[in-house]
């Protein structure tokens, strides 16, 4: 299978270092999840591969194109953040669209993969709704379908669901997990949340304390028993947390 | 429409404007016309300049005024605004120079444009551009410190053009402190151009205002005072508050 992300020895220092060095290949149409304790990079790391911050050493490449070359690279990045990021002003129609003008595509057509991937997160009824009058849940949608509308060669999602309540979390996973389903995209996934990243990922990650390395990449293909994965990735974040806290005391 | 200003004429409000016309009476009684001229005379007076057309004549004369004075000073405020979006260094010395515009009094612009133009019209449109700029820019400015850098970095994640990102998310997020901006701007721009309306010109409310002071027409002071209030609420009413709830559709 084709690689569709490398990571190559990528750290990055902000006065302390946080992410040390961390190496990883994604090949297209992988759900990578990547976990680790509380504070240690893994939004850094979502951030630096989105071309959003640069690394302070090390490579990122989409599709054989490096993302902090001279010139932008051509490959497609959907985002969705912790926050929904959606223009209140303008309608869950509106704000899909807007994302596909760089694309070049013309208002027709704009319209159409809009209202399809509006109708594809489960928001077919609610195209003019204001962000405003819809929930929580339903403005994270609203930003994956803007995310996907521009048919992305990675989707990255930085700990979406964190602001959702229980119930809601979990109706997002099983229906992210469709979505990756039923388009095949790539996505890397953050979160801290181990049963959430055991539920949708098919790899998961799990980097350790600052400054980050990769402690663990585990295939979730159903081979291991999800409770003893679980089990398993508990154990090492407990250990990680504890390092941290002997190292600062 | 009907119903919100019948539900705003409340009783209690009604009963206190009762109760202050009463007292205006008696107060009018007891010192006379020069110095407290009675209610009854103030609106006798009200509709003599309106079948005359003198309202109309000195009312416009103010209004054209301020449209110049305050419409320059929105304009030149955008300017700013703009300015201070492109270059950070630009945002301090306007920062800095609002700063100082506003501190300024009123009284010195116009002696200074007295002195500048002569006896004219510019001098209230000069006093009421100086006076309203820094509020309307100092507005705008804020407004643009205001600007969520999330969305604009959803914006670079999407790769919107500078122009998409400008019209899509700058705009919008600054258009209600520009109204804000020149609802305040308005409100000030008409009582300031009144006083400068004392120096040097022959029509305006400020004018009419302080001849019929000259002309121990009391009762005309007090009804050119109301003329001001009901230009200054229904501009309110029906300018900023249709415009402001027309763009706030969304929340």
């Amino acid at each position: 299978m084709a690689v569709a992300l490398e990571v190559a020895g990528v750290g990055k220092d902000f006065l302390i270092p946080v992410i040390d060095s961390v190496s990883f290949a994604v090949e297209a149409g992988e759900f990578v999840c990547l976990l680790g304790p509380n504070g240690c990079g893994k939004t850094t790391l979502l951030r630096i591969v989105g071309g959003l911050e640069p690394p302070s050493r090390g490579t990122v490449t989409l599709g054989g194109e490096p993302v902090f070359g001279s010139g932008r690279h051509t490959r497609k990045v959907g985002v969705v953040f912790q926050e929904d990021r959606l223009l209140p002003w303008r309608t869950l129609r509106e704000n899909v669209e807007l994302v596909q003008k760089p694309l070049g595509a013309d208002a027709a057509d704009r319209r159409r993969t809009g209202d399809r991937y509006l109708r594809l997160a489960g928001l077919a009824g609610f195209e003019d709704y204001y962000p405003t009058r819809v929930s929580g849940g339903m403005r994270q949608r609203a930003a994956i379908a803007r995310a996907l509308a521009i048919e992305p060669d990675l989707l990255l999602m930085d700990e979406p669901f964190g602001a959702l309540d229980a119930q809601n979390r979990r109706i997002m996973q099983t229906e992210v997990r469709r979505i990756w389903r039923e388009t095949g995209r790539t996505i890397l996934f953050v979160t801290h949340a181990i049963e959430e990243a055991v539920a949708i990922g098919t790899t998961l990650i799990m980097l350790s304390a600052r400054p980050a390395r990769i402690r663990t990449l585990v295939r979730n293909d159903g081979r291991v028993e999800r409770a003893k994965l679980i089990d398993d990735l508990n154990t090492i974040i407990m250990e990680e947390v504890e390092r941290q806290q002997g190292s600062g005391a | 429409m009907t119903g919100r200003w019948a539900a705003r004429l409340h009783l209690p409000t009604l009963a206190v404007a009762a109760v202050v016309v009463a007292g205006w009476f008696l107060l009018s009684w007891r010192y006379g016309a020069f110095v407290l001229p009675s209610p009854l005379a103030v609106l006798r007076g009200l509709v003599e300049i309106v079948r005359t057309g003198e309202v109309w004549r000195h009312t416009g004369a103010s209004l054209a005024r301020i449209a110049v004075g305050f419409g320059g000073a929105v304009l030149v405020a955008v300017g700013m605004g703009l300015l201070a979006f492109l270059s950070r260094t630009a945002r301090v010395v306007v920062h800095d120079l609002l700063a100082v515009l506003n501190a300024t009094s009123v009284f010195v612009w116009i002696v200074l444009s007295i002195i500048w133009f002569g006896l004219s019209s510019w001098g209230p449109i000069f006093t009421t551009f100086m006076i309203t700029l820094p509020v309307v820019a100092s507005n705008l400015i804020e407004g643009v410190e205001s600007v969520d850098r999330r969305l604009l970095e959803m914006g670079d994640v999407y790769r919107l053009s500078g122009r998409q990102k400008f019209s899509a998310i700058v705009v919008p997020s600054i258009i209600p402190y520009l109204v804000a901006g020149m609802k305040v701007g308005f409100g000030l721009a008409l009582k300031v151009s009144v006083i400068a309306e004392i120096f040097g010109v022959t029509t305006g409310i400020g004018y009419a205002m302080n001849y019929s002071r000259e002309i121990l027409a009391t009762q005309m002071v007090f009804v050119w005072a109301l003329v001001m209030i009901l230009v200054m609420m229904t501009t309110d009413k029906f300018v900023f508050d249709t415009v402001t709830r027309r763009l706030m559709r969304w929340r």
